[in-house]
């Protein structure tokens, strides 16, 4: 009977986030899913998505020299075997700049860590419906804490209420689009914030 | 499935032989048994364990005892076959206390001891388990006694010998220790009932765990007239004997607890005798130093044998997951030797010493634990003590050591903890904080960590 009202508990709080009734064991985290970008994305030295996929020959050598699990070859028919860059895994770090020194082809030039940190392939979108402070399941803030370029700040949902939840504000002046904040977000599987590719990488 | 069949024939065969060798060196061994030490790498015996009598009952009280929070796991399922292997070592060399709670091992502890302990006769072993009601949804009088009720089924028996409440005086979310206190034991009238149980013979000895919060154990003492308090388990080791209030305001020394229920005639239960293993993983310097002493000891047995040399503790509980942690700790109290003066001085220097470093008081219990957003908290916490421990955080970028210091660390620790369990996923919704007997502010020492961890990723 005690079983299965623990049964029972555990069922409801796996929809909120669960009340502790016994200890230990860690919690099943849900796979996160890539979302739709509208623009993919294509990493720093990219120069466009123009020159990315005019150049790229498709050779792998910038999958394999990802160590942050970000690229991966495409299945789809349109640029099959051309890397996709996706933030379930990891995020594009600030200070990693392998793919661009192994790229044979121009179509990920050369560029040094300096350059990479201001270099924006893309910026970052919120989704308020996914996000977990906005919903007042937990106080957050992760994509802010987390965020290389401090181009995220909580700020209250509703200006004029002090007790309204906080959502993430992004400074788009700063956002490179590494995707930091779309890796650590806790909505699972599809992130709170997540970024969108910029057709023309820009410098900021 | 041919070749299983001659594998099976091969095991047949090898086992036989084995079985024939074992009995053969056994007839050997027994010659010279004699001559081995308690604690080298020879037999331990049988009949040596350090005893102490409950002066309420005399209850014959073996110094060792079984801490069930930590039992072996495979595949994520408590290890029975192996639970059984242990608690069989122990029972024949004399372990006769138990103590388990309804919580542990993710809620399986109880079961698990049951099955091992019931293959026994039920008066050649304690049983010590609690009234776990931590989350809110078991304070009501219904489910809390629906707890102490499981309890009889899981553990197969009609009697408790050791009935404690469970972590006294920790607080729980935005609710001090003293309102929980009173939600879970007294407004639902629990506390009232555990003492008619008490009266009716169903509880042999009522008792508390205490964590935190000092005006509720000043309460329960005060009344002890009311109360009857027959055994009281507090956290007791060379570093929290005269630091505990040092790590965290919070908390109260054990010096001053032993003695206060020492003046009142309570048997003291010591819990965290080894703080969940990280005396026996001192810094390599300290460790030395106290290697250097006994060097056929280990270092964790300076932690036990301190816990022991005083004599109103009943029994000392430690969490073993491993036949090594059973065999070490019965070398040190089969007999128990207590230290001297001069020892305890020593040990109180290097606790002293440990206080320097930045290490997470963090004991691994688990109470923290699922975090709901993945965390693998306890793990983060022993992977950068053991970096403290050896030493093994470089600093300086300039040094020679800094680049391979660098790789060894990041690789260790994803090696650890899957991306998911890392740090950089708490996203400091404080859930964890009011679990946490040590009082530790677990996001923010977890963040603390991140930021070591990014410093390494970017440089």
């Amino acid at each position: 009977m005690f079983l299965a009202t623990i049964a029972g508990l555990a069922t409801v709080s796996a929809v909120k986030a669960q009340e502790k009734i016994v200890d230990g064991g860690l919690a099943i985290i849900e796979d996160k899913k890539a979302p739709k970008r509208n623009v993919s994305l294509k990493p720093a030295g990219s120069q466009s998505l123009k020159n990315f996929t005019s150049s790229c020959t498709g050779c792998q050598l910038c999958v394999q020299s990802c160590e942050n699990q970000v690229l991966r070859p495409s299945t789809k028919l349109e640029n099959l075997m051309q890397p996709e860059m996706s933030y379930e895994r990891g995020y594009c770090r600030p200070e990693c700049t392998a793919c661009s020194e192994v790229c044979p082809a121009g179509a990920i030039r050369k560029v040094s860590r300096e350059e990479k940190s201001s270099i924006q392939i893309g910026h970052a979108v919120f989704i308020a419906k996914n996000c977990v402070s906005f919903n007042g399941e937990a106080e957050c803030g992760n994509c802010a804490r987390r965020c290389p370029s401090g181009a995220i700040t909580m700020m209250h949902s509703d200006p004029d209420d002090e007790s309204s939840p906080m959502v993430p504000i992004v400074n788009q002046e700063r956002c490179i689009g590494c995707g930091a904040c779309e890796h650590v977000c806790p909505a699972r599987p599809f992130s709170a914030i997540y970024v969108e590719g910029n057709e023309v990488h820009r410098m900021i | 499935m041919k070749q299983n069949i001659t594998r099976k024939d091969f095991l047949k065969t090898l086992g036989a032989t084995a079985a024939v060798t074992t009995i053969a060196l056994s007839g050997c061994k027994s010659e010279t048994s004699e001559q081995t030490t308690t604690y080298s790498e020879g037999d331990i015996p049988k009949d040596k364990m350090t005893y102490r009598t409950n002066r309420n009952n005399g209850d014959s009280v073996s110094i060792l005892g079984y801490g069930c929070m930590r039992l072996p796991h495979k595949d994520n399922v408590i290890d029975q076959e192996m639970v059984n292997r242990l608690t069989d070592f122990a029972m024949e060399h004399g372990v006769n206390y138990y103590d388990t709670a309804p919580v542990y091992c993710k809620g399986k502890s109880e079961e698990a001891m049951g099955i091992a302990l019931s293959r026994y006769p039920r008066d050649k072993y304690f049983i010590a388990t609690k009234l776990s009601n931590f989350a809110e949804s078991t304070w009501s009088r219904e489910a809390s006694m629906q707890i102490y009720k499981n309890s009889f089924e899981y553990l197969k028996t009609d009697y408790i010998d050791y009935y404690l409440l469970h972590s006294v005086g920790n607080g729980s979310r935005n609710r001090s220790g003293w309102e929980t206190f009173n939600l879970r034991y007294i407004e639902n009238g629990m506390l009232d009932f555990l003492m008619e149980e008490r009266k009716a013979g169903r509880i042999r000895n009522l008792g508390f765990s205490f964590h935190g919060d000092q005006q509720v154990i000043e309460y329960l003492l005060d009344n002890q007239e009311k109360y009857h308090w027959d055994f009281v388990q507090i956290q007791m080791n060379y570093v929290d004997w005269k630091h505990a209030h040092d790590i965290d305001s919070d908390n109260i020394n054990a010096d001053y607890l032993y003695k206060r229920l020492t003046d009142l005639n309570i048997p003291v239960v010591i819990m965290e005798p080894l703080l969940g293993g990280r005396l026996a993983d001192l810094p390599d310097v300290l460790a030395n130093s106290l290697k250097q002493r006994t060097p056929e000891r280990s270092v964790a047995s300076w932690a036990f044998r301190f816990a022991g040399t005083f004599p109103n503790i009943l029994t000392v509980l430690s969490g073993m997951t491993y036949m090594e942690h059973l065999q070490d700790n019965l070398r040190t109290y089969c007999p128990l030797e207590p230290c001297s003066d001069k020892e305890i001085e020593m040990l109180m220097n290097i606790a002293d010493m440990y206080l320097k470093y930045p290490i997470v008081p963090c004991t691994s219990c688990q109470y923290c634990m699922p975090c709901p957003y993945g965390i693998d908290i306890p793990t983060n916490f022993s992977f950068y003590n053991k970096c403290v421990n050896e030493g093994t955080i470089v600093e300086d970028k300039q040094s020679a050591e800094y680049r391979k210091s660098r790789r060894r660390f990041l690789i260790e620790y994803n090696r650890q903890l899957e991306a998911d369990r890392q740090t950089e996923h708490c996203i400091g919704c404080r859930q964890c904080v009011s679990h946490c007997p040590q009082k530790i502010d677990i996001p923010a020492r977890l963040n603390d960590i991140n930021a070591i961890v990014e410093r390494l990723k970017r440089n």
